[in-house]
């Protein structure tokens, strides 16, 4: 697009980029070779084997199959409830009419800057009188309702842009509110509903805090990943291979729906695409 | 719908469902959502700073406090120090973050297709969960095998090695250069969009005129590039204010607090002292310093929201 370019641009960029996956590779190199080897680092090349070792033991190590379902259920709940009261609000806040409708919907959107840190100690005195301490739920509710700040801001933007005419159309065909919502406005969301699943997946996929505070042996992957870490020092190459496991989902997800990112930081920021 | 030579509908005595008002639709579809944000966004806010009033250890009855949580927090050495952390945590980290991020990319976009497997590989590491990420840089860091180290022996620069999260003065340095290391892709990402949208016709007049690279930068894609600069520092700065995750796993707080955030500060009085009302006190003065950041942003959203 800009011709002229100066020639170092891109090796210049190129190993800066290499320098920043370091980490990453020694994570994968630390997970494939022995613990001998790795003691004298993980880059040493006196002796170079690689082994599977690692991959096989640990599942029987660490209860990663185990936190890796936990995982699962909390990351998929929690993202399949924005998925779907998100879309449900921000068609009531922008095509309907009610009493407060306005004070609620800037409740909701500015809820966006609180911290998790806010939700931690009132939630954890009601968990431990309801008894729900160490129950995924205790994770999964708090998740989910710290998520409609942004998630309904993100949907609401977009429906600013949807053609009312169809509103309209399917008005004078005697649609209701509700028909209007689940036949005009739902199926043709599709696109910032996806935006809204893939962020939410990857933030409480990632999430840390929430987890360790409320959760105790059902533990998802990044809590459990502490905790192990923390105990067994030694086993430097079976951690690596829980941590591998722990974000390999997150990146791919990340890697293949990045541009949904950069939108969701301009929506979370308030400045439109 | 009527057939084309049919009489209007309406003049019909039809039975026409019975539909719900607006009013109706809208609390229908809104409540299952109001519920989940009244447990988790207002009941918690108002309930912390209620218990910021109130002397609670435990399990034992809460005792109402006043002021004295908050008197007590800023003569409490330690939330001094934390907040001197936060403060410093915060600039640097996102004056770091945006100005590399920035920096990379104004030169990616002097050549987009080529740079494009570049920007992923450095975005990536913005998609690494943090413990992830602590653990990775545990591992460059450690004083026995750790990479950093390794690489200032291979150097002769023996003198230099230390244990970096061991040593209260370069503790806090180590953990914020790993936290820029996972933070530098959004950047990096919201500027490189924000210059794809200059328009091109202004890189030719340019070009036309006699600019050099050099000046094309100053003059055109740095002062045009800054909406997402400001999109990256406002994200960049709101998440370090209220980071915890890097700092449990890489240092917990340690050595002797010097990594310690007043994110992190409260969950150790409240999760591990126990000191509920004294956390929540501390939590109050986190969420005041994150509004005082965000109160350009939320007089913009109320502004919108029509």
């Amino acid at each position: 697009m800009i011709g002229r370019t100066p020639r170092w641009i891109v090796p210049i960029v190129g190993i800066i980029a290499l320098i920043w996956i370091i980490p990453i590779i020694g994570l994968v190199v630390t997970s494939l070779r022995p613990i001998s080897e790795i003691i004298l680092g993980w880059w040493s090349v006196e002796t170079v084997t690689f082994t599977l070792d690692a991959w096989t033991q640990v599942w029987s190590k660490y209860p990663l199959a185990y936190a890796f379902w936990i995982s699962c259920k909390i990351a998929v709940i929690s993202t399949v409830i924005p998925m779907l009261l998100a879309p449900a609000a921000a068609y009531a806040f922008h095509f309907l009419k009610f009493r407060f409708r306005r004070l609620i919907l800037i409740l909701i959107i500015n809820a966006f800057v609180l911290p998790n840190q806010v939700v931690i100690i009132p939630l954890f005195r009601l968990w431990r009188d309801l008894g729900m301490i160490d129950n995924i739920w205790s994770v999964i509710i708090p998740f989910a309702g710290l998520s409609f700040a942004w998630a309904v801001f993100l949907v609401k933007n977009y429906l600013e842009d949807f053609p009312y005419e169809l509103i309209e159309a399917a008005q004078v065909d005697a649609c209701g509110p509700l028909a209007r919502f689940f036949y005009i406005v739902l199926p043709n969301s599709l696109t910032p509903i996806a935006a809204v699943g893939i962020l939410q997946f990857m933030w409480t996929w990632n999430g840390l805090l929430l987890p360790v505070v409320f959760l105790r042996d059902e533990l998802p992957l990044p809590a459990l990943l502490a905790r192990i870490q923390g105990v067994y020092d030694r086993n430097w190459d079976q951690v690596a291979v829980a941590a591998i496991i722990t974000t390999i989902v997150p990146l791919m997800v990340f890697i293949i729906f990045q541009r949904f990112f950069t939108a969701g930081a301009q929506t979370k920021s308030g400045s439109k695409e | 719908m009527g057939g084309p030579n049919g009489p209007p509908k309406s003049s019909l005595p039809i039975k026409v469902k019975k539909q719900l008002s607006d009013t109706q639709a809208a609390w229908f579809l809104l409540t299952p959502l109001l519920i989940f944000f009244a447990i988790s966004v207002v009941y918690p806010v108002i309930e912390t700073i209620r218990l910021s009033f109130y002397d609670i250890r435990g399990l034992a009855p809460e005792k109402f406090f006043g002021w004295g949580n908050y008197l007590k927090l800023f003569s409490d050495p330690n939330f001094l120090t934390s907040l001197k952390v936060t403060f410093i945590w915060a600039i640097s980290a996102t004056f770091f973050s945006v100005t590399i991020g920035w920096g990379l990319a104004m030169m990616c976009s002097l050549n987009p297709r080529k740079t494009l497997v570049f920007r992923v590989m450095i975005f990536a590491a913005y998609g690494v969960s943090e413990a992830v990420s602590g653990f990775m840089w545990l591992g460059i860091y450690r004083p026995d095998y750790g990479l950093l180290n390794g690489i200032l022996e291979g150097i002769g620069l023996s003198g230099w090695t230390q244990p970096w999260l061991g040593n209260p003065s370069t503790a806090l340095g180590a953990v914020i250069v790993a936290y820029v290391w996972t933070q530098v892709g959004l950047p990096l990402m919201t500027c490189f969009a924000s210059i794809q949208s200059i328009p091109k016709n202004l890189f030719e007049a340019a070009y036309i005129d006699g600019a050099k690279p050099a000046s094309v930068m100053r003059y055109i894609i740095a002062p045009l590039s800054m909406p997402g600069v400001r999109v990256a520092i406002f994200i960049n700065l709101l998440n370090s204010l209220k980071a915890f995750d890097l700092i449990f796993i890489l240092t917990g707080g340690g050595p002797v607090r010097s990594t310690e955030t007043v994110g992190f500060f409260m969950y150790r009085e409240s999760m591990l002292n126990f000191k509920l009302g004294y956390g929540a006190a501390s939590t109050v003065i986190l969420l005041i310093a994150v509004l005082i950041v965000s109160i350009p942003l939320i007089m913009k959203r109320t502004g919108d929201a029509k």
